[in-house]
């Protein structure tokens, strides 16, 4: 391992080169580059993480620790570590001070591996307006979770005004297991569903996801209930009305966090894993797929009643906000994973937030527009 | 079973992140206490239900000669997953696929066996709402093939009725020769359909033999140069470093090209040299395999260009190895070949001319099984004769195991004020660009079974197109005697003098 003091990205990539020379690693099979934005105190939790996703990806993971930007001078240190306990990839936590926080980018494209995707992942509160952090601006595919926000479900409705296809929220690949159990209930269950039941922990951003995903797909109503958790505990499907059935069609129930029991009517009931997942599995299953991801998109804009969130733009333009502007306990918002600063989260007014999706969506189909205009497109324009 | 037309509305073809689980359903291992059942098949059983990939009304039936309940069987499957399983132990995971296991006792010819085993796939459809859906593995010696299939279409277990599927996994040798592999189709095929047989032949489940079709036909980099103008000749290697072990009642009589050639080797020069299929599915693959295995052509002189070999004693890997014909029940005059090799034409536009070199061995100094892809020398170096003197041919080179991956070998200069050029390797390891827990050959084919996705696996036509290849091959050997190797060698001398014979020289995996 290097650790650099003091530094500048110059020297950062030089030491990247000896490293990889010196550990024999220089013909490394890279994939991607992981940017993951992170708060001081997670730094740990987010290295095990990237480490879990990076046994099954090998990639170059930067961690971007932003702390006390409104220090005055600015000032970044580097740790970098190639293999070892790291995972089989390459590790390097940046850390930056002072202004230098606001330009993160300005240390990290040079050191993204050629030609290869980006993901930026928030470890912490995502930001409200993605458009609004250069490090999201500049990736191929952005991962949040919005579990780790104050209020949740806020902040996945936040997801849903900002989102553009490359987009997603970890609150999905929780569902995952869910998904492929009910799929897999449904295979053999061609009678028509009636209205559906979520029960899970109160503001569980999942369970609104999987409303979200069912309700279109079985065209039923999909109400979600508080439980005392852990996170999703049942979902019930009632028989279709008219079916003269007072029993649920099939109904699944994890109270543990760990097994969960499928019940079907005229069946035996059965008992299949179904474990709540560790950050780093989910951080796995994100890297597993670099393109937009459809169904989620369907599903997150059948939750907040929005639609054509696949037909955005990919693209995002870069919106400059200075922190000198905003009050000091709003700056997460601007610059996420600024540990110095109580993160607060959930005051941003749901309208404001809205409203400033809809600007920022405008400017990009507009940008959109123009680009296609001057290759000659005339299908992309509004 | 569904009712016809219905489509599960939670399944969409862009929800890449559910898994394709198969139906309820119920396998069935015959010779569940063999050393391939608990070595592979069990541990895979075990992993497919932690990844989460095994259907919600799953059941594990194992049939062997052995005076067990199912408890005892289930303490022989969690021990053999225990050791074989690639994913991490999970008790959990074991209790709930501990309870769907059974055991039915009895020999193969043992009416009543068969009636208890019928009887308990009819009490699973109760109790796990399997809808009469069931795979039969045939863990097997091949002379028992008959009576297990004769007893099956006696009780009716090969038959689906109306309602769900019945298949049947066949392991190799699938026949001896052509005429009996014929024999064993028309067997297999009466009691069960030809679309219900799977046979496995598990390199074709490896990873880096799916990605040997990706590299060929997602890319534009490689299919331009793909054909005889560019490619001078092309090395498919199976080696092993294991004698024969307690396997001489098979192996001897059958040999290395019956055992490995056959089928192995075939199979992975039909991928590398086919046409590109029109689709992924399994018959458009089918088709083009057929096509160029049709197309394989021995060499006219025999005498020079097919060579087999029988291992003595010698030194591997710094232990002391015995030879074959020491090894435990082997005759001592066996004829029997443990190492062969032969060059093999494939007469098609894209391949005139080009020779493909197969060998296999036991005995020989690793493991390794590799396509090497020899290209042909520029037509012309502008450089000096001395500059390029170290310089070789570019060559593709496609490891199949172990660290599976990609090296590719081309020219480059060497630092420094002279102008040299010499051969440098660029490397891709599968291991490390992707997952490190890529699924095990078995754990995707029972899968790929239990789905009923046939494209993995070979299917009659095929099998009888390599015996075509096989056959002359084995009438010319017939009588004669294999030359002799020392183990912990790369082979026997003929085989060297084969590949100098032609101005070549065999890689060095």
């Amino acid at each position: 391992m290097t650790t650099l003091w003091d530094t500048t990205g110059k020297e950062i990539v030089e030491a990247l080169s000896a490293e990889r020379r010196s550990t024999g690693a220089v013909a490394f099979g890279l994939v991607l580059t992981l940017v993951a934005v992170v708060d001081e105190r997670n730094v740990r939790s987010a290295i095990d993480a990237a480490t879990t996703a990076s046994m099954a990806h090998p990639c170059r993971t930067l961690m971007v620790v932003r702390r006390q930007p409104e220090a005055d001078t600015p000032r970044l240190d580097a740790e970098i570590s190639i293999g070892g306990t790291g995972g089989p990839g390459e590790t390097i936590v940046l850390r930056m001070w002072g202004r230098l926080a606001l330009h993160a980018e300005s240390v990290v494209l040079p050191l993204l591996a050629p030609d290869a995707p980006v993901v930026t992942w928030w470890h912490g509160e995502p930001p409200p307006h993605i458009s609004h952090d250069p490090l999201g601006v500049l990736a191929d595919r952005r991962v949040t979770d919005s579990a780790a926000a104050a209020d949740p479900p806020a902040a996945l409705h936040a997801r849903a005004h900002d989102y553009r296809p490359g987009d997603t929220d970890l609150a999905w690949p929780r569902l995952t297991g869910w998904r492929s159990l009910l799929a897999a209930a449904f295979d053999a269950c061609p009678d028509a569903a009636g209205p559906v039941t979520v029960y899970a922990e109160r503001k569980n951003p999942s369970a609104v996801l999987l409303a979200g995903w069912l309700g279109p797909r079985l065209r039923s109503d999909v109400a979600v209930e508080d439980s005392a958790g852990p996170g999703i505990t049942e979902v019930r499907v009632a028989a279709a009305p008219g079916a003269g059935s007072e029993v649920p069609l099939l109904s699944v129930v994890r109270t543990d966090g760990r097994t969960a029991v499928l019940s079907r009517s005229g069946q035996p009931d059965r008992t299949l894993p179904l474990p709540r997942r560790e950050r780093g599995d989910l951080l796995a299953e994100e890297l597993r797929r670099l393109d937009a991801d459809q169904v989620y998109a369907e599903a997150l804009a059948a939750a907040f009643s929005l639609t054509e969130l696949n037909d955005r733009p990919q693209h995002r333009r870069h919106v400059w906000r200075d922190i000198a502007e905003a009050p000091s306990e709003r700056i997460g918002e601007f610059l996420p994973g600024v540990s110095d600063v109580r993160a607060t989260g959930g005051h941003t007014d749901p309208s404001t937030v809205e409203e400033t999706a809809r600007e920022m969506l405008a400017a990009d189909r507009a940008d959109q527009a123009k680009a296609a205009a001057a290759v000659g497109d005339t299908t992309a324009a509004p | 079973m569904a009712a016809a037309g219905y489509t599960n509305p939670l399944r969409d073809a862009r929800d890449r992140r559910i898994p394709r689980v198969p139906d309820p359903c119920a396998l069935v291992v015959f010779g569940v206490t063999g050393d391939l059942a608990r070595k592979k098949l069990l541990p895979a059983v075990y992993d497919l239900a932690n990844r989460g990939l095994l259907p919600p009304g799953f059941a594990l039936l194992g049939f062997s000669r052995r005076d067990w309940g199912d408890a005892d069987f289930s303490q022989l499957a969690m021990e053999s997953a225990q050791k074989g399983a690639r994913t991490p132990w999970r008790d959990g995971v074991w209790e709930r696929l501990a309870a769907s296991i059974r055991f039915v006792p009895g020999a193969f010819d043992d009416d009543e066996a068969f009636d208890t085993l019928q009887q308990t796939l009819i009490e699973l459809e109760d109790s796990h709402g399997i809808h009469g859906n069931a795979a039969f593995y045939l863990s097997i010696p091949p002379p028992a093939f008959p009576t297990v299939l004769k007893q099956m279409q006696r009780t009716g277990l090969a038959d689906s009725g109306d309602r769900g599927w019945r298949r049947v996994v066949v392991e190799k040798p699938f026949g001896h020769d052509l005429a009996s592999s014929r024999d064993l189709n028309q067997l297999v095929d009466s009691v069960f359909t030809a679309d219900d047989v799977f046979r496995i032949d598990h390199y074709l489940g490896k990873e880096t033999v799916q990605n040997l079709l990706a590299m060929r036909f997602a890319n534009t980099l490689f299919e331009p140069i793909w054909n005889a103008n560019f490619v001078d000749s092309v090395q498919i290697t199976m080696a092993e470093d294991v004698g024969i072990g307690s396997r001489a009642g098979f192996y001897d009589g059958a040999g290395a090209a019956r055992d490995v050639l056959q089928n192995h080797l075939l199979q992975l020069l039909a991928l590398t040299a086919m046409e590109e299929p029109v689709s992924f599915d399994a018959d458009s693959l089918r088709i083009e395999k057929v096509k160029v295995l049709g197309a394989i052509s021995l060499p006219s002189d025999l005498h020079a260009y097919a060579v087999r070999g029988q291992y003595e004693a010698g030194w591997l890997a710094g232990e002391r190895a015995i030879g074959y014909l020491e090894e435990s029940d082997v005759p001592a005059d066996s004829t029997t070949e443990t190492y062969a090799a032969v060059r093999l034409g494939v007469e098609t536009r894209r391949w005139g001319g080009v020779p493909f070199y197969l060998r296999t061995g036991k005995r020989l100094p690793r493991r390794v099984t590799e396509i090497a892809v020899t290209f042909k020398r520029a037509p012309h170096l502008p450089f000096p004769v001395t500059d390029t003197q170290e310089l070789g041919r570019n060559q593709l080179v496609v490891r199949v195991q172990p660290d599976e991956g990609v090296t590719m070998r081309f020219g480059s200069k060497v630092p420094g004020t002279a102008m040299e050029v010499r051969d440098v390797s660029m490397d891709f390891l599968y291991g490390e660009a992707f997952t490190e827990s890529s699924p095990e050959a078995y754990e995707r084919l029972i899968l790929d079974v239990l789905l009923g996705d046939a494209t993995l696996f070979p299917r009659n036509l095929e099998v009888e197109a390599s015996w075509r290849v096989l056959d002359p091959l084995e009438a010319f050997w017939v009588g004669s005697q294999p030359e002799r190797y020392r183990a912990g060698t790369w082979g026997p001398a003929g085989s060297d003098a084969m590949l100098r014979r032609d101005g070549r020289a065999w890689r060095r995996p």
